[in-house]
């Protein structure tokens, strides 16, 4: 066995937690698992525990919401026990073969969707974008994200984010053929060694550009670039700062009307875990007709979609009603005609949700760029 | 038990356009992602039970440059001890009963208990170096493999035949066993284990250290030649069936039975 | 004198459709260079698949033998082995069938024949015989010639053409199994049959897969009776098993299982990439959606753009029929 049992105390600070449970009660998935976050921090002191703890299906419910993380009153991290007991399995090789395949592909092709490194450009072709080099300097370095890059769902948002900054007359370049997943959702799964590895070679990577600042489209990459990647010397910004920023100055405007209810959904990893709120907003209140509506669980209370923390390739064994159907039946309640959000998860996760819902020819799901990218002037 | 276990770096295309190049005898492989065979991880996850269950070793056995490299450490990361890989432009891989000879005098000074092959290679689709190796080497063998039953000095192998029955033969070791895709779960091999796997051996040898001369194994000795590639005349994508909705599916009906679909 | 024997293929008192197809495609052969179509039966007690090949042989030359009484590749390629050295064919040809490739290469590499797996066509290019096989899960062919001198080998693919009706007279001839004693060192054991009720639908052949478009689970009646039609197991998409219409397990997609059938039938799955992602190994697709740009489409060999509640019932009820 090439298990190393990591002393968990002290990577994860158990000894700080007062056990006053505000974790699990601010975890969105305890409504339809067994995951109690709480139970695992302390069960998790006892080291010989550990192996035993780590074949415990619920481990894998946690979507990496983080809200443990910021309702902590010591400042610990729940969510990363759960990641570490991941990482036993990881070690062991014994991850499920979605898992596996997943990882395999991040370290393969630099995607977690078994695709070919050599199609990272594919979506490119007919579209006039502008494509970084290393001797030219650049004000936004764009990185594009797998999931967008390859899905065709959500491939629409990268081709609308061109259309708008052609249209903007922006300064920017998109990292190109070299780009490789930002790995969040490597960390997430638990396989830490190979987060650290695309750490490594992306911070090189993206360094190597003469980039002001990187934006990104997924608040994933957006999550990891900022707060993991400790060496990248650019600012890291989320398309919807960019946007709001182009807005603000004039260099953007929506000249066509979309008179709808919009709903907006807060991303964890944008929202609560990197208090991004009003951009997004601003970038809907912007549209000429549209009537802005919030939930009631709305920014730092936003509920999770389950897009995240590794969900996108492990199911749970629970047949109680997905996060994602529960967010779409409230936005259906609220009236809304569009279900917006800015992460090509929740995207992903959302529009399944409405399908599986049946409230297809009432109600849209759709990312930001979605939306605006139909409302520029042609 | 020791046991050999073959393995084969392929592009996956199942997703991949196609195109045959200049030469007519080989594909444009720029765009592809390369891999280890999928019926050879299936093998590899078998030695490495069959190790975990009974004790031994696993040796990795691979024909192919010096790509291939990664794709040998992650199968020893999972369990194999040590590796050979066989890189030698003279071999002739379109030939698989002249690879087999290759693989044949890597293995038949050694000593062990074992070979093991995916049964079939996603590029050429032979389904011959496994049984092919077996008569080299003068050992008896079973093919399409899907469960794998150790005892004394021989092995009951499970052999996947169509329609879902199972024939259930008994061999003497040391034999070869041809493994069919779906016996286990191979498991991941975690970056740590690729690590690792690098202190672990990985012989690079050419024609000459196995003893082979140049003339066996080459594409002019070989019984068979490959004249050219060509694609297929493919019809375009989907045939879209026409009609009333009742008829549409009478056709659709008729198409499934005559052309051999179900 | 180029006479081309077929490896007469059976199992458990059946006679296997290759056979018939490999002698279809040798009188074929035959024709054109003259030489006689030689079915060769290894077998006990056969004599009922004996008689049934003089419908497509020229000759039957039958080894009946109680050391046949099931298939075993070393039995088989020590009576083989004996008899070719002494009858020198021209061909010989075997399925790509599980018993082909468990004992062709071995044959081959006793008897240094020029060989060639997988073959989808013979013909004779400048009075040469060339095999055609396939690469890349069929994406692209392959020409091959045999270099050396006969006896060829080729292992002959499954189902790649029909089975006329009887159209030979032929003759059964009971020769003598060169194999005089039994082997010890494969032994055939026992057939295990399938498994009933415990699918594991990444080692289906066919799978019917089920979508949103299916709209309630009491549709499934409709979807489990075309299933039952065609033997296939059934599957689904997320939205079906979120659904519960189907437990998790058979789930195909990222986030469930990747399957590879040689049939895959798509009803009222739009084809969400995840999903392509499970399925895209597949030999054939077929999808039936309402929507003609569900991305499905992209990816079938056959496309029914129309209502799946008037399709698939119809569907059925005509499989039902043509199969009989």
């Amino acid at each position: 066995m090439n298990t190393e049992l990591q002393n968990f105390i002290e990577k994860y600070d158990l000894y700080g937690c007062i056990q006053c449970g505000r974790c699990t009660g601010g975890c969105p998935v305890t409504v339809r698992t067994n995951l109690n976050v709480r139970r695992f921090v302390y069960d998790s002191i006892d080291e010989d525990a550990l192996e035993e703890l780590a074949k415990l299906p619920e481990i894998w419910d946690c979507t990496a919401c983080s809200t443990c993380a910021v309702r902590c009153p010591k400042g610990l991290k729940p969510l990363e026990v759960l990641i570490g007991l991941r990482g036993i399995l990881v070690l062991e090789g014994q991850v499920e073969p979605t898992v596996r395949d997943a990882l395999e592909s991040i370290f393969r092709e630099g995607n977690p969707w078994s695709k070919a490194r050599a199609t990272r450009s594919d979506w490119m072709e007919g579209l006039d974008v502008k494509v970084a080099d290393p001797e030219t300097e650049v004000e936004n370095l764009i990185f594009v994200c797998c999931t967008v890059v390859y899905d065709p769902r959500v491939q629409v948002t990268v081709k609308n984010l061109v259309k708008i900054l052609n249209k903007a007359d922006v300064d920017y370049a998109f990292v190109g053929d070299d780009e490789s997943c930002c790995a969040s959702e490597a960390f997430n799964l638990g396989e830490e060694e190979l987060f650290e590895m695309m750490v490594e070679d992306n911070t090189e990577l993206l360094n190597s550009f003469k980039a002001k600042r990187i934006v990104t489209i997924s608040p994933h990459c957006f999550n990891a670039f900022k707060k993991q990647y400790p060496d990248l010397k650019a600012e890291v910004l989320h398309y919807t700062q960019l946007i709001g920023e182009l807005l603000e100055d004039k260099k953007l405007e929506f000249t066509k009307e979309l008179p709808q209810k919009i709903v907006f959904h807060d991303p964890c990893f944008l929202g609560k875990q990197n208090d991004v709120y009003d951009e997004p907003r601003f970038v809907l209140s912007q549209i000429p007709g549209a009537e802005l509506v919030e939930f009631e669980r709305n920014k730092e209370r936003s509920l999770c979609c389950e897009g995240g923390g590794g969900k996108m390739w492990v199911e749970s064994d629970s047949k109680l009603e997905r996060l994602a159907e529960t967010r779409v039946k409230d936005a259906h309640a609220l009236g809304a005609d569009v279900l917006a959000a800015a992460c090509p998860f929740c995207i992903l996760t959302l529009d399944d949700a409405l399908k599986a819902k049946g409230f297809e020819e009432e109600m849209k799901v759709s990312e930001i760029l979605e939306i605006i990218g139909d409302l520029l002037e042609e | 038990m020791n046991t050999f276990v073959c393995v084969k770096r392929v592009p996956d295309t199942s997703e991949a356009e196609v195109k045959v190049d200049a030469t007519e005898k080989d594909v444009d492989s720029s765009k592809f992602s390369f891999d280890i065979n999928d019926a050879d991880n299936y093998a590899v996850e078998e030695a490495v039970q069959i190790k975990e269950a009974q004790g031994g070793t696993v040796q990795v056995l691979c024909c192919g440059p010096q790509d291939a490299d990664m794709m040998i450490r992650m199968a020893l990361a999972k369990g194999g001890d040590s590796a050979m890989r066989i890189d030698d432009p003279r071999i002739n891989f379109s030939d698989p009963l002249q690879v087999a000879k290759v693989l044949a005098a890597a293995i038949k000074e050694q000593e062990y208990d074992l070979v093991l092959t995916g049964c079939w290679a996603d590029d050429d689709g032979f389904m011959a170096v496994g049984v092919a190796l077996a008569e080299e080497l003068g050992i008896p063998h079973a093919a399409m493999v899907k469960k794998v039953e150790v005892e004394d000095g021989k092995v009951k192998a499970h052999r996947e035949l169509e329609g879902g029955i199972s024939e259930v033969v008994e061999i003497t070791l040391p034999a070869v066993l041809t493994i069919q895709t779906g016996i286990n779960e191979p498991r991941y091999a975690p970056i740590r284990g690729i690590r690792q796997a690098q202190k672990k051996e990985l012989k690079v040898l050419k024609l000459d250290d196995l003893g082979i001369s140049e003339e066996e194994v080459s594409e002019d000795s070989s019984l068979i030649e490959l004249k050219r590639f060509y694609i297929p005349e493919v019809e375009s994508k989907a045939e879209i069936i026409e009609g009333e909705p009742e008829e549409k599916a009478e056709k659709l009906a008729e198409k499934m039975v005559k052309g051999g679909l179900i | 004198m180029s006479n081309i024997f077929v490896l007469v293929e059976h199992r458990q008192g059946e006679l296997r459709d290759i056979t018939l197809e490999m002698l279809t495609k040798a009188s074929q052969l035959a024709e054109k260079t003259g030489g006689e179509t030689v079915a060769l039966l290894l077998g006990n007690g056969v004599d009922s698949h004996a008689e049934k090949l003089t419908g497509y042989s020229d000759k039957v030359l039958y080894m009946d033998d109680p050391l046949f009484e099931d298939y075993n590749s070393e039995k088989y390629q020590k009576a083989l082995v004996a008899f070719f050295k002494e009858q020198k064919p021209y061909l010989v040809m075997m399925g790509h069938t599980a018993q082909g490739v468990d004992l062709a290469p071995a044959l081959a590499v006793e008897l240094k024949m020029p060989f060639v797996t997988d073959v989808i066509d013979l013909e004779y290019v400048d009075d040469k015989l060339q095999p055609l096989r396939q690469y890349y899960g069929g994406k692209v062919n392959a020409e091959f010639s045999f270099k050396g001198e006969p006896p060829y080998l080729v292992t002959f693919r499954e189902a790649t053409l029909e089975v006329p009706e009887p159209f030979k007279s032929g003759k059964v001839e009971k020769i003598d199994s060169p194999l005089k004693e039994d082997i010890d060192y494969r032994k055939f054991l026992e057939y295990i049959e399938a498994e009933v009720g415990d699918v594991d639908i990444t080692q289906s052949e066919i799978l019917v897969a089920v979508g949103r478009g299916v709209k309630e689970e009491k549709n499934m009646a409709m979807i489990e009776e075309l299933a039952s039609a065609i033997k296939a197991d059934i599957c689904a998409s997320r939205a079906a098993t979120d659904a519960g219409w189907l437990p998790h397990d058979r789930q195909v997609g990222t986030s469930g299982k990747t399957v590879k059938p040689k049939l895959y039938i798509a009803i009222g799955i739009s084809g969400a990439f995840q999903h392509l992602a499970g399925m895209k190994g597949a030999k054939t697709i077929i999808a039936i959606n309402k929507d003609p740009e569900a991305p499905i489409f992209a990816e079938a060999d056959y496309a029914i753009i129309d209502d799946l509640f008037k399709v698939v019932p119809k569907l059925t009820e005509k499989l039902q029929e043509l199969r009989g």
